[in-house]
């Protein structure tokens, strides 16, 4: 990694953390809010720069497209959170999204960050993915993912504003509880089974639980005004997502028919991909027939938020193989 | 857009059967368990896929017994996944002629025009009291609209302007594309076969390995691929960079039709059928000692392939060759603590170890060769395009405005803005309002913006007072009150409601 690429990563990293509390900080002071949320906002510009930067930066040392391994993908998420946020942002006037965005973005520079060096070098490229098929199937999917990961986040803000605090923390517990079992899986030996057992279990448990709790409503919190405007973020960033995804996907089968002889052969990351594909579809179904109320499709959104997670990072670290492999360095 | 539908669609009149197969409680139901089946399917290694063994591998004898009964290896084609299938099939079938494929009939519809009260009745509306008299505060509008994309048609002193006409078929063409899929599918799976096979240098590649499904009736082709020749080709690193294949086709009778140069995402295609440089490996060598021909077969072992010739019952002869051809020759003894190189060979020099000379034969490559027929993939490309096109469709917001000016009377119409007429000669009012099914906020925050500056240019100065309120003209979501409920509601509201308009207008 060249020094340049490595002050232009940290910048990023750092310029995100700063923003997070920048943003955390305008939810506290009532009476700064507005000046304490456009520093935020400039921050996360600057970090959205830095690291749009920094992946250029890597690409010319690369000589290469950078998007080849779990690093490189890694800070094009936080690249696609940030940019689309600031896109919400301009469009919705969404604040509390801001602190949520930072914190996703952050989450991933320290993630890749604690990567092995392996990770950090530019290595070259395996036969398999020397093809210009890697540009048109890859950033689409990343950006799906970044964007589903907003919808989900906008959907806790949405529960916060619908007075749903029960079901809030019970959700934001089952997500932090998927983290962590991601993060064991990628930084210890803890069995795989075992994470793939907090995973599942605290994914099925935690979410049929939150839907539960939706029938306890705080009357004290929250504003219904803009519990309709988060649900509407949600629905944006689903909809938008949505087409990104359904084009990675296809151009991927484009790709593997290509390469390989087949569009489709049930990799399990091909796999994976397909069931937050119907789990989204079922989301834009129940949207459209309007049979769920706003809360419940918030739900629905983290659920998606939980598998999109099990797609992108969950997949490699909780020890599911197949094809889609390029992400794995154990 | 659900109140449109069912007047295509009503459930009352339909059978039962047919209504239960056209509900979208089916559809969620399905796509949920198939989701589930997925997610099983992805978690547990697929004998189709991965063999018996890596299962047994990782779940122990006794474990992979149980999922291998339960069907849960080989799920994809288990019954129970193959008739989820079926039913998501003929649910979808039944929606998309019930309800989705009648809705191009209402794009057909043209919509009427609307007065100022019916403009006060809709999702979102407003109305800007003019200072002029004349149609230019329309004109304005109509330019702002186009401006954003609106198509925009006026009758007198009415307008309509609509946006995303065509994301209303987002659904239909999606549909088409996962129905024409499925057509592909099944013909592929009805005539289509694959297979893989790993040929040596100089070797036939034929189809007699092929694989097909159950209910296949297509036919295997009678020509031969032989491999002409095959290489490897490495970074400086020595990793492999690109693997190639020379390939022959050649008839019945041997006859030479086509020579091509295969690769990695290179393939050759002849007759339907493609075929693909999936893997390279080196597979044995031939080796000469002391004049003697003798053939060690070769195993890859990181980036080299190395054969093993026991001399006798403790010490190993270690030939390990790269893939270029040179091959470094090792003994190993248990009391050594590592192998010991004892000589290289190359093609024209061989090593000479003692009384024994060692020279290289040649080396056989093995090509790793991917084939397949897929008579349906026109149809399956084309109907990739119109599931990419209907998810994009899906994402347009599709929106109506309508806009009506009309001469000031301050009982009826639109809400609001009781006291800007007051004390004013009669004057124009301008009522303007629509409805979006998506991105509601977005198409609020638009309407809000063309208010205020109709209100700027055109409005009678006054306005700037009720400006400093914006939610208290936009009334969105309250459409059947009476004004003097909602005059309560904002004076009960206040402060909180203020702030929410400045936190909708945000960063703009």
């Amino acid at each position: 990694m060249s020094e340049m690429q490595m002050a232009l990563t940290n910048t990023a990293g750092i310029t995100s953390v700063m923003s997070f509390w920048v943003f955390v900080a305008s939810n506290g002071f009532k009476n700064r809010k507005d000046l304490l949320v456009k520093i935020g906002s400039w921050t996360l510009t600057l970090a959205f720069a830095a690291v749009t930067a920094a992946i250029i930066t890597r690409g010319i040392d690369a000589q290469r497209f950078p998007l080849a391994n779990l690093y490189e993908s890694l800070l094009w998420f936080a690249w696609a959170t940030m940019g689309a946020y600031l896109a919400l942002a301009k469009a919705y006037g969404v604040r509390q999204l801001g602190w949520l965005a930072s914190l996703t973005a952050l989450l991933m520079f320290l993630y890749g960050s604690w990567l092995p060096q392996s990770q950090h070098d530019i290595q070259p490229l395996v036969p398999a993915l020397v093809s210009y098929w890697r540009w048109i199937h890859v950033p689409p999917l990343i950006i799906s993912y970044a964007l589903f990961f907003l919808g989900g986040l906008s959907g806790f803000i949405q529960l916060y504003q619908a007075g749903r605090i029960a079901s809030l923390i019970t959700a934001a517990a089952t997500v932090s509880l998927a983290i962590l079992a991601v993060v064991l899986g990628t930084f210890t030996s803890v069995e795989t089974a075992w994470l793939q057992i907090l995973f599942a279990g605290a994914s099925l448990v935690g979410m049929i639980i939150s839907f539960k709790l939706l029938r306890r409503i705080d009357k004290n919190r929250g504003d219904s005004k803009l519990a309709e405007t988060y649900d509407d973020v949600s629905y944006r960033c689903i909809a938008i997502g949505m087409p990104a995804l359904t084009f990675g996907i296809i151009t991927g089968g484009l790709w593997a028919n290509h390469a390989w002889g087949t569009y489709w052969s049930w990799d399990p990351k091909e796999s994976m991909a397909l069931v937050t594909w119907l789990s989204y579809a079922a989301y834009i179904h129940l949207r459209v027939h309007r049979e769920c109320s706003a809360e419940k499709l918030a739900l629905v959104s983290i659920v998606g938020l939980l598998l999109t997670l099990m797609t992108y990072l969950g997949f490699n670290s909780l020890g599911l193989g197949g094809l889609h492999s390029y992400g794995n360095f154990k | 857009m659900n109140q449109e539908s069912e007047k295509i669609y009503d459930p009352k009149t339909q059978s039962s059967l047919k209504n239960a197969l056209a509900s979208v409680q089916l559809t969620i139901f399905l796509m949920s368990l198939t989701a589930l089946t997925v997610l099983i399917g992805a978690w547990c290694p697929q004998e189709s896929a991965s063999g018996k063994e890596k299962v047994i591998e990782q779940f122990g004898a006794d474990t992979a017994k149980l999922l291998t009964q339960f069907g849960i290896t080989d799920i994809y084609h288990s019954p129970f996944f193959l008739s989820l299938i079926a039913m998501l099939t003929v649910n979808m079938i039944a929606c998309s002629f019930l309800r989705v494929f009648p809705r191009i009939k209402l794009l057909q519809k043209p919509l009427p025009f609307l007065s100022g009260k019916d403009i006060g009745k809709l999702p979102v509306n407003t109305s800007v009291a003019l200072k002029g008299n004349d149609q230019s505060a329309l004109t304005a509008l109509a330019v702002r609209l186009s401006a954003r994309g609106f198509k925009v048609a006026t009758s007198g002193d009415k307008l309509l302007a609509e946006y995303g006409r065509f994301g209303r078929l987002a659904a239909t063409v999606t549909h088409i594309g996962l129905l024409t899929l499925l057509v592909g599918v099944t013909i592929t799976s009805w005539t289509g076969f694959s297979g893989f096979q790993p040929v040596l240098l100089n070797s036939h590649l034929d189809f007699s390995q092929s694989e097909h499904s159950k209910l296949w009736v297509g036919k295997l082709p009678t020509w031969t691929v032989r491999v002409d020749a095959t290489h490897r080709e490495d970074y400086p690193t020595g990793e492999p960079k690109q693997w190639f294949s020379k390939l022959t086709v050649l008839d019945t009778q041997g006859k030479e039709i086509k020579t091509q140069e295969i690769s990695v995402n290179n393939p050759l295609s002849y007759d339907g059928v493609d075929i693909y440089q999936s893997s390279w490996g080196l597979d044995h060598i031939f080796l000469n000692f002391n004049g003697k021909e003798k053939r060690l077969d070769l195993q890859p072992m990181g980036k080299l392939y190395a054969a093993f010739l026991p001399l006798d019952q403790n010490s190993v002869m270690i030939f390990s060759v790269r893939a270029d051809g040179i091959i470094k020759v090792f003994a190993k003894r248990p009391d050594w603590e590592a192998p010991r190189q004892l000589g290289e060979i190359t093609k024209d020099k061989p090593a000479k170890l003692g009384p024994v000379t060692i020279s290289l034969i040649r080396v056989m490559p093995v090509t790793g060769l991917q084939y397949k027929c897929d008579p349906g993939l026109p149809i399956t490309y084309v109907a990739f395009a119109f599931i990419i096109v209907g998810v994009l469709m899906a994402a347009i917001p599709h929106r109506h405005v309508w806009v009506s000016l009309e001469t000031g009377s301050k009982k009826e119409g639109a809400t609001g803005n009781e006291n800007k007429t007051d004390d004013m000669a009669p004057s124009k009012i301008l009522y303007f309002g629509g409805r979006s099914v998506k991105a509601k906020v977005g198409f609020e925050r638009l309407i809000k913006t063309l208010e205020s500056q109709m209100a700027s240019e055109f409005g009678i100065p006054k306005v700037e007072i009720s400006e400093a309120q914006p939610t208290e003209k936009l009334n969105a979501g309250h459409t059947n009150e009476s004004s003097a409920q909602k005059k309560k509601e904002h004076v009960l509201a206040g402060s909180s409601a203020d702030s929410n308009a400045k936190d909708a207008q945000g960063d703009s």
